[in-house]
Parts: C-alpha cells; sequence; structure tokens
C-alpha cells in the first residue's frame, strides 16, 4: 500500500519531485499513464504503477517513448485524463508523433512530463526538450520547487483539457530526483467512461475524427489554442516576483535554477537590491505579465540551464516592448556570465549576481580552501564508473574483447544505451567504440556491415541490452538482415532495464504493475527475421568465447549471440552467493611473468583487491559478489571457487 | 506542528559515500525523521550512473522557515556523515569550512584505480590527521565492520543515522526512526535495523 | 643475453610483421594467444622483462650463447650446424601404414620415444579443419594423427609452455627451425630462474625453406579446391615449382607464384633451415620420395636413433654424396640471403640506442657467410 495512493489530504510528506509529479497526476484523476524507463524520469511511472494496484488507473512501462506517446494519446481519444512520462531523450524519439497530436488536438486532459538531465548526471547527451513546445507549437511548464511539481501537474491536466491540447511539463535532475515536503490535495474517485467519438465531421474537434487535416485549419486552431493559454498564464499563480519594486538586478529564471537564485540572493544578503521573477509558464510567455515585470529594472539576468531558450524568449518580448519599457542589459549564458553547459547550483548562480553587482564574496576561508583543496588531490584519488561486482557485462565484454584481439582483423563494437555504455570506458576494457541514441549501435552495425564492397574487411559487432532490444534495436536489426549486412549483435540479456532500476520490458513475463504478461522471446524473434541465433551464459566464458569466433568467422549475414545472465543487482540475485571465493595465496603469481595481477590491473572486478605487502590478489568479501568469474581468468589457478551450500 | 529548533537553521548535511552503500536509503530516512518533526526538509542526491562504483552525495537541507535549494552552497556543510574515508576528503574540498563536523566510518572501499595499481589510497592514520585538520570535529567509527557482525555491511548506513542521532545537533528520536522504517519494511528487517541504529549510537558515545 | 618485455616485443616483432606465430609466447600468461596462426596481445603486460621476449626467436637471439651452451663452443656459421652424421631414413616395419609425409621418420623416432618412456609427451602439430594446432601426445599409437607436413605456419611452442605448465619433466618437442630457436632459448634459462629444470628432453627439428601464412593459404586452398577433401600437401624440391594438394581422389596444382606472397616477412631472415639446435633433424631426400634426410647432432640423438633402429621402428642408409652437397648448398643458400636481408633491415647486430636486433652474430662470422661461395664451402 503506498500512502502516495491514499487520500490524506492537507497531510505534509517528503516526496521526491517524482513522487510529487505522481501524485498531482494522482489529484487531477489520471486514468493512463505510460511512459519509458530513462533517468531522471523513471520513478514517476513507478508510484503509478504501484497506485495502480490500489485505484482504478492503467499504467505501463510501453515499448519506447514513441509507443508511450500514442497510448497515452489514445487515453485521452477517448476522454480520459491521461500522462505520459520519458527523459529528455524520449521526446527526441516520440517527436514525430508529438507533431501529429498538436495539429490533432485531444480530448481528456493529456500532459507529457519530459526530465532533462542538465549536466548529462546520467545521460549520454543534456540535449534538451523545452524547445519541442515552441517547434510544435504548444504550452510548456515549468514547476520551481516540490509543492508545485505537484500542483502544476494538476493545473496542467486542466489547461489540456479547457485548450484541447498536448501540454508539456518540464522536470530536471534536481528536481526529480530531490525531495522536498509537498502537502496533498485531495484525490477524487475515477469514475471516467472511455468512449472514442468519431462520427462528426473533419473540423468538429470533439466529434470528429482526430487527424492533423486540413493541415492550415488545424495550425490555426493550434494557434487559437495557445492563445487561450497564454490568456491563463497572464495571471498563473505560478508566476511569482519577490523583492524590491524597482531593483538593481532582476533574475528571470525558471525550475531549479529558481532555488539556487534564491539562495545566491539569500547568501550574498542582496534582498534589497535583486529581484527574482520566478517563471513557471515558459512557453509562450505571458506578454501582459512580462511587460509589468520587466519593466522593475533595467538589467536582467536570465538564469536557466543547458540551451539559452528563456533568454531568447524574454529578449523577443523585450525587444517588441522596447518603446514602453526602454532598452535593457541582459546577463545569462549568452553574453557569458553564466557557463553556456553543464547544470547550474547555487555557487554558479552566486557568482554571476556577486559580478553584477561587484561584490566580493568567499564561500570559506582562502587558506582553507587552499589547504582542502591540496590534501583532496592525494587523499581522494577519483573513482572512475565501473560495472558492479558480480556484473554480467564484465564477462561478457571481456569476452568480446578477447575474441576482438584474438581474430586480429581490427573488429569493433558499436554501442547502444545502458549500463553496458560503460564498456567505452577500462572497466568494459574499452571495447565500445560508438555510442549514440538508442538502438543507434545495430543501425550503425548495420550500415558498417555493407562497406565490404569498398575494402573494409573489419569483423561490426554491436551490442544492446534486452530492454533496448525491444526499444529501437528491432527495426535496425531487420534492415541489417533486409539487406545481407554482415553484422554480430551481442544482446547483453540480464533480464531487466537494470540501468534505471529494473522496470518491465516486452521480454519480460510481468508488466509494469508487477502482474503475469506475455513474454517475448528475443532468440524466437530473432531467429523469426532470419538471423542466426545463439545463446550462452556470458559466465562460461570459453563457451562464450568459441561460440562468438564461430559466429565470426563461419558464418555470413546477420548473426545474433544472446548472452543471458541476470544482473547482479536485481532483487532475486542480490545478497545471494553463488561461489564462495578464496585465494590461494602460495599458487598466486602476483606481479611475476606470468600473470602480472590480470585480476586486480586488468580485469578489475572491485570484489579483488590486490594485497601490497603480501603481493597477492585478495578477495573482499564485504564487496564480492561470489560470481565465480574471476576463477576462470586466473592462469595459475590461484583464485577458487566454492559452490554455496 | 511544533517547530524545534535546530543548530544551525538552515541545517546543512552532506551523506556521502560509494554507490551501493546505501548513501540514499540513509538520506530518506534522516529526511523523513526530519519532516516528521515538521521541519522543511530539502534533499538533493546523485543517482543512476553515479552510482556504478562512484562516489555518491546526498545533500539535506533542514529548516524550520523555508525550504532550499537541493544542492548545498560550496563550504556550507555543518555536518559530513560519511560511509567511506576518503570520500570524507572529497566533499570537504567543495562543501567543508572551518566550522563542519565530521561522522566517519573508517572502512575503505578501493576507487578501480587504487585495485589497478595507478593510484594510491592513503593510510587510515595519514586520513584520519587530514580530516581532523579540516574539521572542527571529527568522529571515527568502525560501521562496517559493526554491521558485518550484526550480519550485513549493508546495515553500515543505518549505524551512521544512529552515531549522527547521538551528536545531538538534530532533533532524532528512535521512535521517528523506527515509524519511517517500518514503512513497507517486514517485521525482522525492522528489528534489525533498530538494532543498527542503536549500534551506531552507542559506537559514538564509544569515541 | 638481454631481454626485454611484451611492450618491446610488440614494437620489434608484431608491428614490424616479424611474428611467425611459433607459439613461444602462447600460454606462459594470460596475455599471449594464437588464433589461426596469427597471435595477438590480449591487454598490456606492464613487466619490463617478460619470458614472452626471452623466448621470441625473432628478436635479441644471440647465436654465440645458444651455441656456448648447447655445443660449448662459438658459432661458426657453417651450413648445416653441428651434427655427428647424415643419413638416409625411413621408418621400419613396426610403424608401417601410416598416412606420412616422406619416409615417417619423426612419427617413428617419437613414436618411439614414446614407447620405451624416454619422453613423457610429445609436442605435436595437428590439424582442426585447415587450421594447423598444437598438440600435446602421450599415447604412442596417437603420434601418427599428426603425421605430414602442414607448410602453414603453426603455434606448436603453446604446447610445450602448456606441457611445461602441466608439469612434464621430459618433453619431446618436434618443431620447425624457428620453433627449435625459440624453445632452445627457453632451455637456456634467459631470465635465471632459481628453480629452473629444462623440460625438453628430445628436440626433433624439421627442415623448413619457409611456411606460409595460415590465414592467407587457407582461403587460397578454399578457393583451388574442396577444403573438407584436403588429405594432405607437397611441396616437391626446385626446380619444382607447385604445391600439390592431396584430395585422396586426385592431386590438385598450385602454382608456387600464387604462394609465395603468402611467405610470411619473418622467413626472409631466418638463418636456419634444418633445425640446427636439435638433437636430430629430418626432412626430404632429394630424387627419393619414401626416405627423409636424417641429421643426428647430438649423443641423445644418435643413441634414439640407434636403438629405434634395432627395435625395427627405424631403417637407414647411407645419404648418397651428391644428396648431401645439394642440402648443404640450399641451407648456406638460405644463411647467406637471411643475414642479407636482416642486415639490410637494421635487424642483425643492431647497435643503435633504444633498438634492438632480431638476430646477433659475432661480426667476422657475419662477414664470412656474406663473403663466401655456397658451391665452394659445400665441396669441401
Amino acid at each position: 500500500m503506498s500512502y502516495l495512493a491514499d487520500d490524506r489530504k492537507n497531510e505534509t510528506y517528503l516526496l521526491m519531485g517524482n513522487e510529487a509529479i505522481a501524485r498531482g497526476a494522482l489529484e487531477a484523476g489520471v486514468s493512463v499513464a505510460a511512459g519509458y524507463p530513462g533517468t531522471p524520469s523513471s520513478e514517476i511511472i513507478e508510484t503509478l504503477a504501484e497506485a495502480s494496484n490500489q485505484r482504478k488507473l492503467y499504467v505501463e512501462w510501453s515499448v519506447n517513448e514513441k509507443v508511450a506517446m500514442e497510448v497515452a494519446a489514445a487515453a485521452s481519444f477517448a476522454g480520459l485524463r491521461s500522462l505520459c512520462v520519458m527523459k529528455q531523450n524520449g521526446v527526441n524519439v516520440g517527436s514525430d508523433f508529438l507533431l501529429h497530436l498538436a495539429g490533432s488536438g485531444t480530448r481528456g486532459g493529456l500532459v507529457l512530463v519530459h526530465c532533462d538531465d542538465p549536466g548529462a548526471l546520467s545521460s549520454a547527451n543534456e540535449g534538451e526538450s523545452r524547445h519541442f513546445a515552441r517547434l510544435v507549437e504548444i504550452p510548456l511548464l515549468e514547476p520551481g520547487d516540490f509543492q508545485e511539481a505537484k500542483d502544476m501537474i494538476k493545473w496542467a491536466f486542466a489547461l489540456s483539457e479547457e485548450i484541447k491540447s498536448l501540454v508539456m511539463v518540464r522536470s530536471v535532475t534536481r528536481l526529480s530526483h530531490a525531495s522536498g515536503n509537498v502537502t496533498f490535495g485531495q484525490l477524487p474517485e475515477n469514475d471516467s467512461k472511455a468512449y472514442f467519438r468519431h462520427g462528426g465531421t473533419f473540423l468538429d474537434p470533439l466529434e470528429g475524427p482526430l487527424i492533423s487535416l486540413p493541415v492550415a485549419y488545424k495550425h490555426g486552431q493550434q494557434q487559437e489554442k495557445l492563445r487561450q493559454a497564454v490568456d491563463r498564464f497572464e495571471d498563473s499563480s505560478f508566476n511569482i516576483y519577490s523583492g524590491p519594486e524597482f531593483p538593481e538586478l532582476l533574475i528571470v529564471t525558471s525550475s531549479a535554477c529558481h532555488l539556487y537564485s534564491k539562495e545566491a540572493i539569500n547568501l550574498l544578503g542582496v534582498e534589497d537590491r535583486v529581484g527574482l521573477l520566478k517563471l513557471g509558464t515558459t512557453w509562450p510567455l505571458p506578454p501582459k505579465l512580462m511587460r509589468k515585470q520587466m519593466g522593475r529594472s533595467d538589467k536582467i539576468l536570465v538564469v536557466e540551464e543547458v540551451i539559452p531558450f528563456l533568454e531568447e524568449n524574454v529578449k523577443i518580448l523585450v525587444a517588441e516592448l522596447a518603446p514602453e519599457i526602454g532598452i535593457k542589459t541582459f546577463f545569462g549564458k549568452k553574453e557569458g556570465t553564466l557557463p553556456k553547459v553543464g547544470e547550474l547550483n547555487p555557487d554558479l548562480v552566486l557568482d554571476a549576481v556577486s559580478k553584477i553587482l561587484q561584490i566580493d564574496y568567499e564561500p570559506a576561508p582562502q587558506a582553507y580552501i587552499k589547504r582542502a583543496g591540496e590534501l583532496a588531490a592525494v587523499a581522494a584519488p577519483g573513482r572512475d564508473l565501473i560495472f558492479c561486482p558480480g556484473c554480467p557485462h564484465r564477462a561478457s565484454f571481456w569476452s568480446i574483447h578477447n575474441i576482438l584481439q584474438m581474430d586480429g582483423r581490427d573488429g569493433f563494437v558499436c554501442g547502444d544505451i545502458g549500463c553496458y555504455s560503460l564498456a567505452m570506458l577500462p572497466t568494459g576494457f574499452g571495447t565500445l567504440k560508438t555510442l549514440h541514441a538508442m538502438g543507434s549501435g545495430t543501425g550503425l552495425a548495420s550500415g558498417f556491415g555493407k562497406l565490404g564492397r569498398f575494402g573494409m574487411d573489419q569483423p561490426v559487432l554491436a551490442v544492446c541490452g534486452d530492454s533496448t532490444f525491444f526499444h529501437a534495436v528491432l527495426p535496425a536489426l531487420v534492415n541489417a538482415v533486409h539487406h545481407k549486412s554482415n553484422i554480430t549483435l551481442v544482446v547483453l540479456d540480464n533480464s531487466g532495464t537494470a540501468m534505471t532500476g529494473f522496470q518491465s520490458h516486452p521480454g519480460l513475463p510481468v508488466d509494469a504493475a508487477g502482474k503475469e504478461a506475455p513474454s517475448i522471446d528475443i532468440s524466437g524473434v530473432c531467429e523469426s527475421i532470419g538471423a542466426t541465433v545463439k545463446v550462452c551464459d556470458p559466465f562460461k566464458l570459453e563457451d562464450t568465447q568459441s561460440t562468438l569466433l564461430n559466429l565470426l568467422e563461419k558464418e555470413t549475414g546477420v548473426k545474433v549471440l544472446i548472452l543471458r545472465q541476470i544482473c547482479a543487482l536485481s532483487p532475486e540475485k542480490k545478497s545471494k552467493k553463488m561461489y564462495d571465493m578464496k585465494i590461494d595465496e602460495t599458487t598466486c603469481l602476483g606481479e611475476n611473468c606470468g600473470c602480472n595481477r590480470l585480476c586486480t590491473r586488468i580485469f578489475k572486478c572491485p570484489g579483488l583487491i590486490w594485497g601490497k605487502e603480501e603481493k597477492v590478489a585478495k578477495i573482499d568479501d564485504v564487496i564480492c559478489t561470489g560470481c565465480g568469474v574471476c576463477a576462470s581468468i586466473c592462469p595459475s589457478g590461484a583464485i577458487i571457487k566454492k559452490e554455496v551450500a | 506542528m511544533e517547530k524545534t529548533p535546530l543548530a544551525s537553521d538552515p541545517y546543512n548535511l552532506v551523506i556521502t559515500g560509494v554507490g551501493g552503500q546505501g548513501n540514499v536509503m540513509a538520506s530518506r530516512v534522516l529526511g523523513n525523521m526530519m519532516s516528521r518533526k515538521g521541519l522543511n526538509v530539502t534533499i538533493g542526491e546523485t543517482f543512476g550512473a553515479s552510482q556504478r562504483g562512484g562516489s555518491v552525495m546526498s545533500h539535506l537541507r533542514i529548516s524550520s522557515e523555508t525550504s532550499w535549494s537541493p544542492q548545498i552552497p560550496k563550504g556550507k556543510a555543518h555536518m559530513i556523515v560519511a560511509l567511506e574515508p576518503i570520500e570524507t576528503v572529497r566533499v570537504l574540498r567543495d562543501y567543508g569550512g572551518p566550522e563542519t563536523r565530521v561522522i566517519c566510518n573508517t572502512r575503505p572501499i578501493h576507487p578501480v584505480g587504487v585495485i589497478s595499481g595507478d593510484q594510491v589510497y592513503p593510510s587510515l592514520e595519514e586520513l584520519r590527521n587530514w580530516i581532523k585538520e579540516l574539521t572542527a570535529t571529527a568522529w571515527f567509527i568502525d560501521a562496517t565492520d559493526a554491521a558485518v557482525r550484526l550480519g550485513d555491511p549493508i546495515f553500515g548506513n543505518i549505524m551512521m543515522i544512529g552515531a549522527l542521532a547521538g551528536v545531538g545537533d538534530l532533533p532524532m528520536d528512535r521512535s521517528d526512526f523506527e515509524a519511517v522504517i517500518s514503512q513497507g519494511m517486514p517485521k525482522p528487517k525492522v528489528e534489525a535495523n533498530l538494532k543498527a541504529y542503536d549500534m551506531g549510537l552507542e559506537l559514538i558515545e564509544a569515541v | 643475453m638481454h631481454v626485454f618485455g611484451s611492450s618491446e616485443l610488440l614494437e620489434d616483432v608484431h608491428q614490424k610483421d616479424l611474428c611467425i606465430g611459433c607459439g613461444g609466447c602462447v600460454n606462459l600468461c594470460p596475455y599471449f594467444k594464437n588464433h589461426r596462426g596469427k597471435t595477438t596481445m590480449l591487454f598490456p603486460c606492464t613487466l619490463a622483462e617478460g619470458r614472452c621476449n626471452a623466448y621470441c626467436p625473432k628478436v635479441e637471439v644471440n647465436l654465440d650463447e645458444l651455441s656456448l651452451s648447447l655445443w660449448n663452443k662459438p658459432y661458426d656459421g657453417s651450413p648445416l650446424g653441428v651434427y655427428k652424421e647424415i643419413l638416409a631414413a625411413r621408418s621400419g616395419k613396426k610403424m608401417a601404414g601410416g598416412a606420412y609425409q616422406a619416409g615417417g621418420t619423426v612419427s617413428a623416432l617419437i613414436t618411439f620415444a614414446l614407447k620405451t618412456k624416454r619422453i613423457d609427451v610429445a609436442v605435436l602439430t595437428d590439424r582442426k579443419e585447415l587450421v594447423p594446432v598444437p598438440k600435446l601426445v602421450t599415447q604412442p599409437e596417437d603420434v601418427v594423427k599428426c603425421a605430414g607436413s602442414k607448410f602453414m605456419a603453426s603455434p606448436t611452442l603453446a604446447a610445450l609452455n602448456q606441457g611445461v605448465k602441466e608439469g612434464y619433466g621430459r618433453i619431446g618437442v618436434v618443431g620447425t627451425p624457428c620453433q627449435v630457436m625459440s624453445a632452445t632459448q627457453m632451455r637456456c634459462n634467459p631470465l635465471n630462474t632459481e628453480d629452473f629444470h629444462d623440460p625438453v628432453e628430445l628436440m626433433v627439428g624439421l627442415f623448413c625453406t619457409w611456411a606460409v601464412d595460415t590465414r592467407g593459404l587457407i582461403p587460397l586452398l578454399s578457393e583451388c579446391v574442396d577444403s573438407a577433401c584436403i588429405m594432405g600437401m607437397d611441396m616437391p624440391p626446385p626446380p619444382s615449382e607447385i604445391m600439390i594438394i592431396n584430395t585422396g581422389e586426385s592431386n590438385v596444382e598450385i602454382p608456387l607464384d600464387r604462394i609465395r606472397p603468402l611467405i610470411p616477412k619473418a622467413c626472409s631472415i631466418c638463418p636456419d633451415m634444418t633445425s640446427e639446435w636439435a638433437d636430430v633433424s629430418v626432412g626430404v631426400v632429394e630424387g627419393k620420395s619414401d626416405w627423409n634426410t636424417l641429421i643426428v647432432r647430438t649423443d641423445k640423438g644418435a643413441d634414439l636413433v640407434n636403438a629405434a633402429r634395432k627395435a625395427g621402428y627405424l631403417v637407414t642408409d647411407k645419404m648418397p654424396e651428391e644428396n648431401l652437397q645439394h642440402l648443404c648448398v640450399a641451407a648456406a643458400g638460405k644463411k647467406k640471403r637471411a643475414l642479407s636481408a636482416a642486415k639490410e633491415k637494421g635487424l642483425l647486430n643492431t647497435q643503435q640506442e633504444g633498438q634492438r636486433a632480431a638476430l646477433r652474430i659475432r661480426e667476422d662470422v657475419v662477414e664470412k657467410i656474406l663473403a663466401e661461395d655456397v658451391e665452394e664451402v659445400c665441396r669441401t
């Protein structure tokens, strides 16, 4: 039982931003929620999926973000309130549908929550998705704290239903994955009925078919909807000004940057000199409100993360308003007061404000900062990202790396998105040579595999995880088979969407709510489209390597090797050791010729320690998960595994 | 609800460690305990890829007045609860100041660069001295060792929360801990966690 | 001799395309592997001195040191090396029925050595599909299964290293000149290991003019014949310009012009045609296809040959003077060509700072060999 799905009106809880968003959707009476896992967005669907066991609600992890948008849109078309959730890259995946959806319009409230990851804390890029709102002409909201994260979702549903358009709500890592106090509102009983009305005319938005044709007419409607949204934005309580009536400097900001700005003003003690305009409705900007607020000061600092989206929009408005409010001096990303890349924090905003106001500020005494820096340089060796102890990927990439070396034709692996992306680093023996979008590894391989006629004879491999396979690899694999591309795809099947926390996917026999579901067999799918398919346990290194070498040398066309072994962090495997590991210190060759610390120098599982004094390897029992793989790589048989009874 | 006075307002606390040590759970437990006292709590934490053997950090801002940013400004940590010794120094570099205090678990987790021999892990003696030099007060306890005796090294995080209670900066009640930990946890596990909390309290009193 | 590590081995041998794939560095450690005839390093090793480098027949091989250690005298560059006698030989009646390349002398000697427990295990070269693979053989009746020339460079010594790892102390090795040279370096304990014991009890060397790159030859063979049908191959001595592939039913001929481009670069600097560092060396005899040339070099070799003959495993005969002359000229010619090539490539007695030689031979001996008229030398 989750308290998030209980009424508990007026009670206050410490909620993660994503939980607050989920609660907001529940308070709005959401009926359907769909998404694809991706940090920092995943907990929203997870929370709703759990709630679906208590409330009338359908929640799914869709196969990818485009399908998630379509599933959510269907509910809206049938008159239900529905939510669609994804990380920033997901909006790119769904954007084709998004554009059409903006044209066709919606019926039941439809809200798209996209969680951006400024600074790419858990992403392969820090691309953002606010610009999609401008691109497809739909309203955009940005919550500035945890309470707003909940309340704004509720409001977004109402707005969407009123203007019959999808509404985007943008969160960021520092809201989604941060926690704060949230006071609950009422949870309504959900008695919605689903019915899709389609008997009316093309031009009837409520009774007719839902399509984006005729384009000019629907486009005009869309712009009218935006005008209605702007009217609502003019007096929205999510746009808040605090500070003196005419400050020396006006900060315009949104999202988590509002908290950083507030902190900076407080630390500098400039509450009487700096005004703070926190905007919650960031596209389209409401012109009347902006005319009033922008008139307060001649100096404007726009504080936001990733691209200067807000800054540009504010500048356009201010230019239009220049005859009334005069010419302003802008500070922000464009002129360089704030960094153009990476996430912001209170100190970066503080730096910007103190520069503009010419205030000296020291976070700590200079001598302390200097000494702490010196000590950290020697005392705190960096921690490279690594595969977890017992991770099947370490074993898989050991085999892939080794057979490519043995093959000796300078073969390479096209990478994909998941924990296994780390295989571009030493933890995966630097095996991955490309890394792009979901499914791109196989798409790239499909292309590389056709370059034989131009003299390319390097073996071409791709890897993908089980969830990624269904998300976007499948079309690329079909392409490769159809075009007789000569490639080997290694599916690293660890039975879950491990990177984001074991969400279900179509290959698993459960759904988002943990209920039984038909699973789709990856090997069967691959065989049916005509690929040569083998399945191995990556912990069996010799078997994996000989199978892979055979596929590379003997078979042509598309070959698929499925390496099946459950993630070491999966609930069913966690803290269950398969083997007790120990080192026979008398046979350990250590640094001598014949080994030279293969296990600790190259294999580098964190469960292994190099005993500097004794010059032998050791097992760290606290960290070792007992997978037994290191016993197979030790050249002298000094690592001994004993089955746990 | 009655507001409780704090050692500082906002009280800025960092819980740090290595991915997999239970950093996030510790921060949520403490945050919920403070929330039950009617305090405004903001927690900022690192998730996702950084968990894979990387350094992790949770920032807790505890205030009786308002919500603060999920990131503590540089040099403004009042307390650092470190599940791993070298992480203490890393956090002090960015968030420490002469008044910062530290509770440090002495059990090292070697970074992969140390395992491979490319980097050196300092001796515990050196680390103790350096941490003492950079702080107003530093407590060192072997929480992992005690947790292993309790049956699972993962209890180290709760032991550190117990130790924090012993310092007395925050209005931490054992009953709040029990109430928070009991949510969605089976009874025997609750018992074990309570034991870990108590052991942490004892450990810090013994320092 | 001067020993370096794997990084120098990669620089001097692999990057210069001088690795012959003898297997001398394989199975010593987890880093070097041979797959389909090609030796590669899986991960870098940081040791400054390694057996991989010390045993390699293509880097810092000091023939004087080998000669002093084996024969107690400096290397003099004589065309056929040190020997006691040269005979014609073939397998005796106890060895009837094998698919031998020529006379079956090698199979006979190894079978006999295993049977009489002179050796515990033999390091031979088998074939997996078309790829030559090293094999440890302990049963005398398994020896003939490995009979027949492979003509491809093969990692045979990987089996020697494996045998040592498995604890065998009396090993018989059959190898080509490069393999015998590598194993001989190993026998000299170049890293001065304290409790070193020479694991090689018997060294049977093969004659070799050059080998063919495995990865080059297999596609060519598959192009010319159905590779599943290949029973054996032969390369008749000059002036014949063909390689013959025996498919059981018929013989397919491949012109040497198509084979020669597949000769590894490493063969061009090899000064040894007759496996000079072996106990006995075996090759073909011109004009007598069912006989072998047998060079007996050591007392141990002579003892084995005599005993095998007595026991009916081996038949010997005198070698005609004319054949001896031809053999000598061929061996002297290879030596002269190799030294001249090595010198030209800067691989002979290299002096420059930071660079290593492939071969080290006393300068006066080098000069003598480069200056000599091979016909003239072999007349005496």
